[in-house]
């Protein structure tokens, strides 16, 4: 590399990160691709390229920045975070779920345990509903042809919807952000239809209605959702690891009891957690709404 | 952070039980409830009163405390208390940045503040509360209380 490119990298990456923040993606890729023509060595370059392709919904460009940076650098909570998301959206729950837990993991053993770990924790349950979602959608289809081709038939409609805006955006006819929103549009609205549907077809079928409730033991006292990732405390309850942290690092007590309680002493409840896992995986879909 | 969905799922909870003594009254938003509470045992400082609560949530209810203070109306007074100023601020552990604890919720402060009332059997303001009601401009959150006297 000519002396000065390292260099000449880091402004480009400066002005990127600029324009990001004022939510110019599009500008921030090209000066993200420009600084990567001058240091293509650099991990953090593709990363924050990945973040801004995101942004813009460019898949396919995401899932390969990601992989780059990857191979530039293996402990990288960002890339498998911004991966989990595209793999997400293009519909490949599996692999989105295995990018996520390992940012998960890359974020709990990192020693600044931020407030990074929720909003992974978050992702890792919609990545196992979106697996749940397929399964579930095989099994209805399965019971019901009649539904299977209804359902069908509205994805189909869905799809050439997009497609339409897709090419729109490419005669230039529709800008970025309005395409967006529409897509936004029609996906809820396709999605609302299908859940209508199935609850039409739930409804002469009440055999499959069983009673939605998550025993106590597996919800975290202090966001009162189902655990992922359980710990427990010197007076042996437990939370959900990024919620207790998140008290902890405000007051260093027990929530219970007041006692002096550190982040260091927590200790992760393995037998709940994997009650919880099984809890999920036996009651699959709702449990990620309730 | 996580409010909204922790409050959806305390509210589905009072509407289904409530305690005696204890009704929600409004809680349109994710912002901002209304709960009424009266005492249920024959302490005559309140009988025959009901007071309103007014509880204030940020977005990182609840590992921080809602804001509680009562509010005054044509039917509802501000109850008598050495712990309760003229204008409704509340001085009491739990809700307090160093008291707060993210287990607690809605419902349990009701119950502590009616347990805070019924114990109570002077019929005082908490000293000073002309001029901290005159010249008070802070929230009850920003406020530092001295928890000077655990006898009420």
């Amino acid at each position: 590399m000519p002396p000065g490119n390292e260099y000449a990298a880091e402004q480009l990456k400066a002005k990127g990160n600029a324009h990001f923040k004022n939510g110019e993606y599009e500008s921030a890729e090209g000066f993200y691709s420009q600084a990567i023509q001058k240091n293509s060595k650099n991990p953090l370059l593709f990363t924050n390229r990945a973040n801004a392709r995101l942004k813009l919904e460019r898949w396919q460009d995401v899932i390969d920045d990601c992989i780059k940076s990857i191979e530039l650098m293996q402990e990288n909570m960002k890339a498998f975070f911004y991966l989990a998301q595209a793999q997400l959206a293009i519909n490949h729950p599996n692999e989105a779920l295995s990018s996520a837990l390992m940012a998960y993991e890359l974020c709990s053993r990192s020693s600044q345990q931020t407030s990074n770990a929720a909003t992974i924790s978050a992702l890792v349950l919609k990545c196992k509903k979106a697996k749940w979602e397929i399964r579930e959608r095989d099994r209805i289809r399965r019971r019901h042809a009649l539904l299977a081709d209804l359902e069908i038939k509205l994805e189909e409609e869905y799809k050439k919807d997009v497609f339409d805006i897709d090419e729109r955006i490419q005669n230039g006819e529709i800008g970025q952000v309005e395409a967006q929103e529409e897509k936004a549009e029609r996906k809820g609205e396709w999605e609302r239809k299908v859940k209508d549907l199935r609850t039409a077809f739930a409804l002469s079928d009440p055999e499959n209605m069983k009673i939605r409730e998550v025993p106590d033991y597996l919800v975290d006292g202090i966001t009162f959702e189902i655990m992922h990732d359980p710990v427990v405390t010197k007076n042996g309850r437990s939370y959900e690891r990024a919620t207790i942290i998140e008290h902890l690092k405000r007051s260093a007590t027990d929530p219970l009891t007041r006692e002096p309680l550190t982040i260091a002493e927590l200790r992760p409840n393995i037998a709940l957690k994997e009650a919880c896992t099984e809890f999920m995986e036996a009651n699959s879909g709702w449990i990620y709404d309730w | 952070m996580f409010a909204s969905k922790r409050l959806s799922k305390e509210l589905s909870k009072l509407h289904d039980h409530l305690p005696p003594g204890i009704e929600l009254i409004q809680a349109d938003d994710f912002a901002e409830w209304l709960m009424d509470i009266r005492v249920i045992d024959s302490n005559p400082l309140y009988q025959d009163e009901v007071y309103r609560l007014k509880f204030s949530f940020s977005q990182s209810y609840p590992i921080e405390a809602p804001e509680v203070v009562f509010v005054k109306d044509a039917t509802h007074p501000i109850p008598w208390h050495p712990h309760v100023y003229s204008n409704g601020i509340i001085c009491l552990d739990l809700l307090d940045r160093q008291g707060w604890s993210p287990v607690h919720n809605v419902e349990s402060i009701c119950v502590s503040l009616q347990s805070m009332l019924t114990s109570n059997t002077k019929k005082e303001r908490p000293p000073g509360d002309e001029q901290f009601v005159k010249y008070n401009t802070q929230r009850p959150r920003d406020i530092n209380f001295v928890f000077h006297d655990n006898q009420v």
